[in-house]
């Protein structure tokens, strides 16, 4: 399988504390990858070193063969990432359409014309047809956090970033979310998915491919069967969440 | 001049703070960058065209019209160098940090202002010796002035809403809400920062340069402290984010300020300033903000 992005050997500390230690991993196309570990263990600083909003001390970020690891974050989206946030970040005096538009605007010049069709075919992906005119701080917060999909997904990114996706949202919001992410995969409107999650059922539904993370190192990776069955793993995260 | 003469003058002044209102509502209203030294790039107008028409030496002086293009133009200069600096650096400036640098460039520009010696004349400023004239016709006081602040205002109305209805524009709010989301939609946030920043800044220098030629002097008070806050409160009180709102706030406040200072001499002062107090408490995003917003939320 093609490997879109790969990270190699990456550390990121804080003072004298190692929020990131070492961590070398690889994305592949058609893959759902879950990033778990307990609180404090790395996943976030991992993330956004990732998408460029925490700079790197050693190690590279390979997106398509390019090291973007010097890169600020909007060129890092051109390439090709795409991220959605644990607390929603939509454009809150702007219309459902304006926002989903601002993410359709960003393509480049050449994929642009047929931007009014998609925003239209999008406002239907994410259930928001009915909703299309209205300012996006009256949405809920599910809503709004497909909304920021929809918006990003506009963006055309080969690779889509979640940081838990499913918190605060229903149990019911929660799977339709897990569908939507199985459906984006299989439709080949992103190539890959990487989502940061606590809620362990939404992380079974939706990955194959489980990275655990323990004090800023990768303790193991596998399916999610795999994974379980090391010791330290569910020692330090699963055992709790099981 | 006769009494409807000095009034149709007096509202030719309104358009071109209108102007420079605009600039500030394109700022703050849809950029949601709050600017305390507007007047920096408002006065340097006046300034930059009294020094290329009156003052000798290399090629100046030169004519009043090339004078008005050169000073827009190195006003574009300085701003995109203002801009670049202030967000394009390592540590990009926003919000309060951003509203402190603007504060401080136009409290310098006022003390070189005063310090200039014969560049800027110091105290006593610069007086002008051309007057506005286009093919022939008096374009400088009464009737004339009024149709060239007129049509200008109309035409910067006109490029502003254009503006704010395009791609640019969408951006532009989409920073006013959400910068860190624009950036990782992929949009390169400095630069349209330092575009928007050029834009505005060009038009305050536009409308500040018609003011002072009109005035017949500029002084250190145009690019000061004083004149960048006045205009936040008529943006204030017609609403920003609306561009028309700006328009009404400046004709209404200015207005009123005219008439009550001639009629009301110890109190008129107090009256603005009370009225203001519940403009804002009543209508937080301004007369025409509420209107357009407020009312149908």
């Amino acid at each position: 399988m093609t490997v879109l992005l790969e990270a190699f050997e990456v550390e990121k500390s804080f003072g004298g504390f190692t929020a990131v230690n070492k961590v070398s991993f690889q994305l592949k196309v058609g893959e759902i990858t879950g990033l778990v570990g307990s609180n404090g263990a790395g996943k976030t600083t991992l993330l956004n070193s990732l998408y460029g909003k925490t700079s790197i001390d050693h190690g590279a970020i390979f997106l398509n063969g390019v090291d973007v690891a010097t890169m600020p974050a909007f060129q890092r989206v051109r390439l090709g990432l795409g991220m959605v946030f644990q607390i929603t970040s939509v454009f809150n005096e702007l219309s459902v359409t304006e926002n989903l538009r601002l993410g359709a605007l960003a393509k480049s010049k050449e994929q642009r014309p047929s931007s009014e069709v998609e925003i239209i075919s999008m406002l239907k992906t994410i259930g928001l047809e009915s909703r299309e005119n209205d300012i996006a701080s009256t949405l809920s917060h599910g809503e709004k956090q497909w909304l920021e999909i929809g918006m990003v997904l506009l963006a055309k990114p080969q690779i889509l970033l979640l940081d838990e996706p499913t918190s605060g949202m229903t149990k019911a919001e929660a799977i339709k979310t897990s569908d939507l992410c199985k459906q984006l995969l299989s439709s080949g409107a992103v190539k890959s998915i990487v989502v940061v999650e606590h809620n362990i059922d939404f992380i079974r539904r939706v990955s194959e491919k489980v990275l655990v993370m323990h004090r800023g190192s990768i303790i193991a990776s596998g399916t999610i069967e795999e994974v379980q069955k090391d010791q330290l793993v569910r020692d330090s995260f699963l055992g709790r969440m099981i | 001049m006769s009494s409807d003469l000095f009034f149709i003058d007096r509202f030719g002044r309104y358009f071109v703070w209108a102007i420079f209102a605009i600039s500030v509502d394109l700022m703050w209203g849809y950029g949601g960058m709050l600017t305390f030294g507007h007047a920096a790039f408002f006065g340097s107008g006046g300034y930059l065209v009294a020094v290329f028409t009156t003052r000798s030496g290399w090629f100046l002086p030169i004519p009043l019209w090339p004078a008005l293009l050169l000073a827009l133009c190195v006003i574009a200069i300085f701003s995109f160098f203002v801009a670049s600096l202030v967000f394009r650096g390592r540590l990009p400036l926003r919000g309060v940090e951003f509203a402190v640098i603007t504060l401080a460039i136009a409290y310098l520009l006022e003390q070189y202002a005063r310090a200039g010696g014969d560049v800027t004349g110091g105290q006593n400023g610069i007086l002008f010796r051309d007057n506005l004239k286009m093919f022939g016709l008096d374009l400088h006081r009464g009737r004339g002035f009024y149709a060239l602040t007129g049509v200008s205002l109309f035409v910067i109305y006109l490029i502003s809403r254009l503006f704010v209805k395009s791609r640019s524009g969408l951006i532009t709010r989409g920073i006013r809400d959400n910068e860190d989301r624009i950036e990782l939609l992929g949009y390169n946030v400095p630069i349209l920062k330092v575009g928007l920043f050029v834009m505005v800044s060009v038009f305050a220098g536009f409308a500040g340069s018609l003011f002072y030629i009109h005035d017949g002097i500029v002084s250190p008070s145009a690019v000061g402290v004083t004149a960048s806050t006045q205009v936040l409160l008529w943006v204030a009180l017609g609403g920003r984010g609306t561009l028309i709102g700006p328009i009404v706030g400046t004709i209404i406040l200015q207005h009123l300020t005219a008439t009550l200072s001639g009629t009301l001499l110890d109190t008129w002062l107090l009256i603005i300033g009370v009225l203001l107090i519940a403009v804002v408490m009543v209508f937080p995003s301004g007369v025409l903000g509420y209107l357009v917003r407020g009312s149908s939320k």
